[in-house]
């Protein structure tokens, strides 16, 4: 049994694993950021302009502010959920069976990549966090530092999550075409675009968007800049959606434990 | 010289492939349907009539242009694979010529594309309506041209890596640069509207848009086509699969 000091340790060793791997990656820090820079600027504005507003209940202004927590939201749904390349390319290589054969405890090694996944995930999109910001002109304290304390759980729950699909369904094929799926239609099915009002008449849609962790952390950002503004067409009040974050990244974390513990023993990667 | 059976030989062992992943075919097809009957479908209530009357018929014909590139692109992930697992030495010790392999892999991926589209030109014969036998040719000769240079340079763009997360992301950020800078989402009076000269002129001459436009007329949305845009999307599609071709031969051959 190791001391608590020491498994405190090993999940800051394991947080510094996944902070290094992100930071190699110089080139995928740049076309995310890129890939961000268009959908703010063309893909945003564009819809900006050709949204009727009066239907939504906001003005055009408000709406591109509605538009870029959401976007937020996505990119930072999209590279947690990028972490199970990073996951398939380690069994691919033997790394994940090094790291089974560490002296660790196999709960600390789940959580300790589910919380380093969530923190490199939330650091790395950082900037387009305080850009976000910028242009939405919304400028608290308080406000940003709620807003990363979310995002990060958020961020944590989702890489517990692609954690525990890519060493369940252990392929890396598998994880491409699932992880991609998941992205487009996770993204299409939440408030990222449009509140969830607008959908209400969609029952099957209406129903995802409200069950959908985007929407969840989408909504509860809105709500921390402009608070009665987005109250109002939120798919829940705040305690609520902070509450769905705080389950979300403590259920995924057991998940990945469960994952680690029962499911990854004997190998088996195709 | 090229040696037409070879190619074919290659083409026929990528079709062969494509049939054997099912669940890519069928996670690709859910993300081009969320495009469709999802995002338009919501959009069609909330995008301003006066800009796009019918924002569901507005997109289909254009996501059918996605649908393409989306399918031929299919190959770019199996060249990843082969790159990063060494097959590379075994394709080039083949019998054959470089240029065979390489325009075999290209064939192989518009192939793949023709197929998969076939699913998304019902889909908007029914959202839109069904093209004309005049329209056809149009659409046939717009699909193969497509098909071909998204295929080259889906091939291209992920050779360029060893690394898996880099060749997904260089897939994923030409998708999304090849989509956004395109009129699938939006006219090219709304871009005109909100973006500065010449921002939407270049825009509407990238060989989605073009092809969405003609996809549009094909399915009676548009009226009126420039027959030039067929030309244009005939010299992107030459230069593409050129480049392209180049490309991924040295990337092939570079140690």
């Amino acid at each position: 049994m190791h001391s608590p000091t020491t498994m405190f340790r090993q999940i800051f060793l394991l947080i510094q694993w996944d902070l290094t791997k992100i930071l190699r990656r110089v080139i995928f820090v740049v076309m995310r950021a890129t890939w961000f820079a268009v959908q703010v600027s063309m893909f945003g504005l564009a819809l900006a302009y050709m949204v009727s507003t009066r239907s939504l209940g906001l003005d055009t202004q408000t709406y591109y502010k509605f538009y870029l927590f959401g976007i937020y939201t996505s990119i930072l749904f999209s590279i947690t959920a990028s972490r199970a390349y990073d996951i398939a390319e380690e069994f691919e290589e033997g790394i994940i069976e090094y790291h089974l054969s560490l002296p660790m405890n196999r709960k600390v090694l789940a959580i300790g990549r589910a919380i380093g996944g969530g923190i490199a995930s939330t650091l790395f999109t950082l900037p387009m966090f305080l850009t976000v910001v910028v242009l939405a002109q919304e400028f608290s304290i308080a406000a940003i530092i709620i807003s990363i304390v979310a995002s990060l759980a958020f961020s944590i729950g989702i890489a517990g999550l692609v954690i525990s699909i890519t060493l369940s369904i252990k392929s890396g094929d598998a994880t491409d075409i699932l992880m991609g799926a998941l992205d487009a239609i996770l993204v299409r099915l939440s408030t990222v675009f449009y509140p969830a009002v607008v959908i209400k008449s969609i029952a099957p849609y209406y129903y995802s968007a409200i069950i959908n962790p985007v929407s969840h952390l989408a909504d509860l950002l809105r709500i921390f800049y402009s608070f009665e503004e987005f109250k109002a067409i939120a798919i829940a009040n705040p305690i609520a959606l902070a509450s769905y974050i705080i389950g979300l990244a403590i259920g995924f974390s057991f998940l990945a434990i469960y994952v680690v513990e029962k499911k990854l023993e004997g190998g088996g990667w195709r | 010289m090229i040696n037409i059976s070879k190619v074919f030989l290659i083409a026929r062992r990528d079709l062969y492939r494509f049939w054997q992943s099912k669940q890519w075919l069928a996670g690709q097809i859910a993300m081009n349907l969320a495009d469709i009957l999802i995002f338009a479908m919501i959009f069609r209530g909330i995008v301003r009539k006066d800009l796009i009357p019918d924002y569901l018929r507005f997109m289909t014909p254009g996501a059918v242009a996605l649908a393409t590139f989306v399918a031929a692109f299919s190959i770019g992930r199996e060249v990843g694979m082969e790159i990063r697992r060494d097959a590379v030495e075994y394709l080039l010790v083949l019998p054959m010529s470089r240029q065979d392999l390489v325009l075999g892999r290209v064939f192989g991926g518009m192939l793949r594309g023709l197929i998969y589209q076939l699913v998304f030109l019902v889909l908007a014969s029914i959202i839109d309506s069904p093209p004309t036998l005049t329209q056809l040719p149009v659409l046939t000769i717009t699909s193969i041209l497509l098909t071909m240079s998204m295929s080259s340079l889906a091939i291209a763009v992920s050779s360029v890596s060893r690394d898996f997360n880099i060749q997904a992301t260089f897939r994923a950020l030409t998708h999304y640069l090849l989509f956004f800078f395109s009129n699938v989402f939006y006219t090219k009076q709304v871009l005109s509207l909100r973006f500065p000269h010449p921002l939407p002129e270049i825009i509407s001459i990238t060989p989605i848009s073009i092809a969405a436009d003609i996809y549009r007329w094909c399915f009676n949305y548009y009226t009126y086509i420039d027959l030039q845009s067929l030309a244009l999307l005939t010299m992107w599609s030459i230069a593409l699969t050129f480049l392209a071709s180049i490309i991924y031969l040295r990337n092939l051959t570079k140690r």
